[in-house]
């Protein structure tokens, strides 16, 4: 399916084998091979999904492989913890930073092999040694404060002086970048040279191309529980990186089919919503968008670019630093999803399951929820009000359960979506924010909610589209805005709302002024 | 990124049986442990039927019972209330310091000092975030000094002949303090059931960051609860100094909040929120009172008495998570 | 979501604080009440407001300064500590306080003094306090019979005297602490026993209302009357037997749940007198009548039992006397005089009975 790389086994010193992996209704690894060398920054890239993390976790002994096997060294390895790993040299750094917050810098570095004298632990040696050790990375502190007194990039320091320290052969870095300031991050990249050349490997995971094509040295691509390409950094331009992220052959840019979605909507008039520079730190810098009735506004963007957030900003769910949302002219006063209810901006969101449904409530109590204020009279439901609207959007949204007395918890998927839908379109918004609206609904359902959106958008309905699934948002979009790490990176229109204008900004899109070379494509 | 999106439903595993049987008995097994209990006792003395006893369990267990309604609100919303206990004895504190301007007025000021101090356990945990356990810990401690200190540690009697009444006297027959509790159950189960707010309160408990995104008045419903539970805790306040006929801050009160949260989780209420049992919570106060009546009319060592109540609670917290399967 | 909520929350808190804390304490029209008493030990008999308190027995070898390691001191010229257990809310506690006080000032002996309202580690401090502030003997009412030992070490490594009144600790006479001044719980209990088969004439189905579980004034007072009942009373059957916890609402409840399953009760024996008056009010509830339908008895000797008393509604009412302060200051005397004094002094206590208890109550010999 893929180009490999063909490299010898012997000079791996990470080595996985044709692993798979099952969880109850996923198989997140399919036989993944996965080599790293010593003395290499091993990028590992995919989309959410691909594997990644369960990746990780496999080889750091949090999960047991099904099938394939683990080489360190040469030798098959199964570890039964992290901490196993650890020993053996496998260290890992996560995003969120693994030591012990209040514990003071010197003993987080030392904790658990601390220099001792006679069974008690020589701390003042402790402090000198941890002092030096930090001062190569970097960090000039002084080792009693506690860790968490410390900004997180001299923490992520920490980390990984300790990572070193205990003899790591590999280091795994998960998005070691997302909360660091750019000077931070500088620090971390000549750590990771220095790394390299003592000879660890260094499997860096990150969604930031800048970063992959400056410090990685090869890249091994996943996707869908597989590895689909293994191959120099450098030989991988930016455009190819992403297609095969996403699964896209450049050369094959369909059109039409797929989706459920007609062409494109008539677009009239002012904007209903505006967002005006949206900024919130890490997530969204300066971030406007309109949507006006009628049109489909598709938000383009890797994972973690800041589509989510955008969304939830606009219908006052993020804690905004600065920015401003005004619906039909008028600015919200409060920053508040029951403000932005009242104003007619509604949100569908991501994560079904934690943020959207009520799963003991029945569909008829998750339908209304929302719009209890209005079908309520003197702290009463309306019943009659009330069964008319789910009525209405049973037949509608042609939502399947036994009743509208049963638990929302107990549907399927697609249905737990038609329901959510329902609570948001029985208020008559006048903006919809869609946030991966068909993710893990099956394929009718999928068909159903796209036409849905279509003839939404018909009835002069504003919408916002969050999608991972490119063929819908292309589809789906009339227009398409592209984010790259919380900041607009790009405006596709008319015709340019392609696969391939798409990729090609989301490859080339230079949101960074200090980012070097993005001209790859 | 996480594989381990793993949708793994809530699949009914090989334990079905086991799950049936769990099942029933969260939902009716306190009925049925009652009716067992009730059996026993009339064996063992027909007389345990009679008007007289009725009475007297009724008086040991309304106050208790007006609690875990309160309680079972809080949690509902995935909350807790420890501070009952010591709302009852600011109650009993307030009560002879204010019976100079006459018996309403003197229990109306309890009942208002029960929402203050629920005004504060609610702000604390829908505006400052604070842990439920952890706001209504503290003023658990601070209630009962604060009590203490209003009043002296010393018991005052009570002779105001409304509050003896609501005690001990009966109203047709029908103690008044259970005509009293039999009128807020009602309205407990009406306002869960039919009003908006029942509904919102609900939404909340079950799944509050989604409730936040329909835009529903979190806050306001998590003060809101915490409130009733301060009144009503005043209420069993009231209700206790009536029938003592004396006003105990430093003891009134002591370990209310675990008989009622032991009430509400016997009756069938999960503690993870989202669902009430309004039935179910008068069910656990009976039975704990037919428990204690057992044990204490045959004379059985109350030590044993803990003991027997401990293993309920677990017991009916089992069967709570064996059947939610979380 | 953004700031302003959250600021507003602040101030909801604090201002309702602040409302919960003034409708409290700011009060209203006081309506005084009566009052309860204590679970708590000690006694004496021909008690006054004279101080007229009599040892009642006293037993063990004798201790002196010189057998101690203390240093001789003339009591006059040094600071005596004395730490009391429990809020003087309680009368027991505040008549036993007033006690020392007033015989240390009778003697012309420099008094100071704690209170560590029921808190065990508060106690501690105390008396470490009260090392340091210069006492040179110590006057200890403890909290608990263990969780004392960290400041009576500090007072014996300083050579410094400790006598026990009211409650015993844990240790060794003579050594840890110079002796213990207190009541003859089993004593009371024999009493209060044979009250109450006297009454009864010897027949009859009886309930005991325990004091707390584990507590040793509680032990023997259960033991002191199962034994004389047994021993003296064949006739006199104990039907019931379950602890109140010394607590008047608890004592109110198990009685009102005995009287279900035993309407024939004939007689009542409460270990302390918050748990009788409970009691009282469960049987009066019941429709019954006590004194008559119901024969009590009761000890500690609190005012409102000892109306009671007067009234017929109890029987007898055993004293635990906390006029402490004559037994105490005697025994420093002779512990310094090198007359030595009994590890175990029992203070006498008072027996109110419908002969006497009109008169007690009028001479003000009740706390």
């Amino acid at each position: 399916m893929a180009q490999r790389q063909p490299a010898d086994p012997a000079q791996l010193v990470l080595d996985v084998r044709s692993v798979s992996k099952s969880f109850p209704g996923v198989r997140a690894l399919r036989g993944v091979d996965f080599g790293v060398r010593p003395g290499e920054v091993h990028a590992l890239v995919g989309e959410n999904g691909a594997g990644k993390s369960t990746l990780i976790k496999v080889v750091t002994g949090v999960y047991q492989v099904d099938e394939g096997e683990v080489r360190l060294d040469g030798r098959p390895v199964a570890f039964g913890s992290p901490l196993e790993a650890q020993d053996a040299g496998i260290s890992t750094i996560y995003q969120e930073i693994n030591l012990i917050p209040l514990m003071s810098v010197a003993r987080n570095l030392f904790l658990n092999r601390e220099p001792s004298r006679f069974g008690v632990i020589d701390s003042a040696r402790m402090k000198r040694e941890a002092y030096e050790i930090l001062r190569g990375y970097g960090v000039d502190v002084n080792p009693s404060r506690p860790l968490r007194s410390l900004g997180l990039g001299a923490q992520q320091m920490v980390a990984i002086a300790r990572a070193v320290q205990i003899d790591a052969r590999v280091v795994i870095m998960d998005e070691p970048t997302s909360s660091l300031e750019t000077r931070e991050v500088e620090t971390l990249f000549r750590v990771i040279r220095r790394l390299r050349d003592q000879g660890i490997a260094i499997v860096y995971v990150s969604h930031r191309l800048d970063e992959l094509y400056e410090i990685c040295d090869r890249v091994t691509i996943m996707r869908d529980g597989e590895t689909v390409h293994v191959d120099e950094m450098a030989r991988v331009d930016r455009l190819q990186l992403i297609a095969l992220m996403l699964g896209r052959d450049l050369t094959d840019v369909r059109q039409h089919g797929a989706t459920a979605f007609a062409a494109d909507h008539d677009v009239a008039g002012e904007p209903v919503v505006r967002a005006h520079e949206l900024h919130r730190a890490h997530q969204l810098d300066k971030v406007s968008v309109d949507l006006r009735p009628g049109e489909v506004v598709g938000l383009g963007g890797l994972l973690g670019s800041g589509r989510s957030e955008t969304a939830r900003a606009i219908a006052g769910a993020l804690p905004l630093d600065g920015g401003s949302v005004a619906v039909g002219g008028v600015p919200l006063r409060r920053h508040s999803t029951a403000a932005a209810i009242r104003a007619g901006v509604v949100m569908l969101p991501e994560d079904r399951k934690s943020d959207g449904i009520i799963p003991n409530l029945s569909v008829r109590e998750n339908i209304v929820l929302a719009a209890l204020p209005r079908i309520s009279r003197a702290g009463l439901v309306d019943k009659g009000k009330q069964d008319e609207i789910v009525e209405f959007f049973f037949e509608r949204l042609r939502i399947k359960a036994s009743s509208p007395a049963q638990k929302v918890g107990e549907l399927s998927g697609g249905n737990q979506q038609k329901v959510m839908l329902a609570r948001w379109l029985c208020l008559n918004p006048k903006a919809l924010l869609l946030d991966e609206p068909t993710r893990g609904i099956d394929v009718g359902a999928k068909a159903e909610v796209q036409s849905l959106i279509d003839e939404l958008a018909k009835e002069g309905l504003a919408v916002m589209l969050i999608s991972s699934d490119l063929e819908e948002l292309i589809e789906g979009s009339d227009r398409i805005v592209v984010l790259k790490e919380g900041r607009m990176v790009a405006e596709l229109t008319g015709d340019a709302v392609s696969q391939g204008a798409l990729m090609t900004a989301l490859a080339e899109g230079d949101p960074s002024p200090t980012a070097g070379d993005g001209a790859q494509a | 990124m996480s594989t381990g999106t793993a949708e793994v439903s809530a699949a009914p595993k090989a334990g079905l049986n086991k799950g049936r049987v769990l099942g029933w008995l969260q939902e009716y097994g306190v009925y049925a442990a009652i009716v067992v209990l009730l059996a026993i006792n009339t064996a063992l003395k027909p007389s345990f039927l009679s008007v007289e006893n009725f009475r007297v369990q009724t008086f040991q267990a309304v106050p208790v019972l007006v609690v875990a309604l309160g309680m079972a609100l809080v949690i509902a919303t995935e909350g807790i209330d420890l501070s009952v206990g010591a709302v009852i004895a600011v109650a009993s504190a307030v009560i002879p310091l204010y019976l100079g301007y006459g018996s309403i007025a003197s229990i109306l000021v309890a009942l208002v000092a029960g929402a203050l101090s629920g005004l504060l356990a609610g702000g604390m945990v829908a505006f400052a975030r604070v842990q439920p356990i952890v706001a209504t810990l503290a003023l658990m401690i601070g209630l009962r000094g604060l009590a203490v200190m209003a009043n002296g540690a010393t018991a005052k009697s009570i002779s105001d002949p409304v509050l003896l009444g609501l005690g001990l006297n009966s109203w047709l027959g029908v103690p008044q303090m259970l005509v009293i509790a039999l009128v807020i159950v009602v309205i407990v189960m009406f306002v869960v059931r039919r009003t908006t707010f029942g509904r919102q309160l609900m939404a909340v408990g079950d799944n509050r960051a989604a409730s936040a995104l329909s835009g529903l008045p979190v806050r306001r419903v998590l003060v809101t609860v915490y409130v009733a539970s301060g009144v009503l805790a005043a209420l069993a306040g009231v209700f206790l100094v009536g029938h003592g006929g004396y006003a105990d801050p430093a003891n009134y009160g002591l370990n209310y909040e675990l008989s009622a949260i032991t009430a509400v989780v016997v009756g069938g209420t999960p503690l993870s929120g989202g669902r009430i049992r309004v039935l179910g919570t008068v069910a656990g106060a009976v039975f704990m009172q037919l428990i204690t009546a057992t044990l204490i009319q045959n004379n059985i060592k109350n030590s044993y008495e803990q003991m027997v109540e401990a293993v309920i609670i677990v017991g009916a917290v089992y069967a709570a998570r064996g059947r939610s399967g979380r | 979501m953004s700031s302003t909520p959250r600021r507003r929350s602040a101030r909801l808190v604090v201002i309702t604080g602040a409302a919960v804390a003034t409708v409290l304490v700011a009060g209203g029209c006081a309506k005084s009440a009566s009052n309860q008493a204590s679970d708590s030990p000690s006694g004496d008999t021909k008690a006054a407001g004279q101080q007229r308190v009599a040892d009642a027995g006293s037993k063990g070898p004798t201790c002196t300064a010189k057998q101690y390691g203390a240093p001789k001191v003339d009591l006059k010229k040094v600071t005596v500590g004395f730490s009391q257990s429990e809020s003087t809310s309680n009368p027991f506690r505040a008549t036993e306080t007033k006690s020392i006080t007033d015989e240390a000032k009778r003697l012309g002996i420099k008094l100071i003094q704690r209170n560590a309202n029921a808190n065990v580690p508060q106690q501690n401090t105390d008396i470490q306090d009260m090392i340091a502030q210069g006492a040179k003997v110590l006057i200890v009412a403890p909290e608990n019979s263990d969780g004392l030992a960290p400041a009576f070490a500090k007072a014996k490594a300083k050579h410094i005297p400790i006598l026990t009144i009211d409650r015993t600790v844990q240790g060794t006479a003579c050594s840890d602490f110079i002796g213990f001044i207190g009541s003859d719980f089993a004593g009371q209990a024999r009493i209060a026993a044979d009250d109450l088969g006297k009454a009864l004439k010897g027949k009859g189905d009886v309930v005991v209302l325990q004091g707390t579980s584990g507590n040793n004034v509680a032990t023997d007072r259960t033991q002191g009357f199962n034994k004389e009942i047994a021993a003296k009373y064949p006739g006199i059957k104990i039907v019931a037997s379950q602890t109140a916890n010394f607590d008047q609402a608890t004592g109110q409840k198990v009685m009102e749940q005995i009287l279900q399953s035993h309407p024939d009760v004939k007689g009542l024996y409460a270990e302390n007198d918050t748990m009788a008056l409970g009691a009282i009010q469960a049987i009066r509830s019941a429709g019954k009548v006590p004194g008559k339908d119901i024969k009590i008895v009761s000890i500690d000797g609190i005012e409102d039992a000892v109306k009671d008393v007067v009234s017929g509604v109890i029987v007898a009412d055993v004293e635990t006397n906390p006029r402490f302060g004559p037994l105490a200051f005697q025994a420093l005397s002779d512990f310094y005089s090198g007359k030595g004094t009994h590890t175990t002094t029992i203070i006498a206590d008072h027996h109110f009975t419908a002969a006497n208890a009109k008169e007690a109550l009028s001479n003000g010999d009740v706390y």
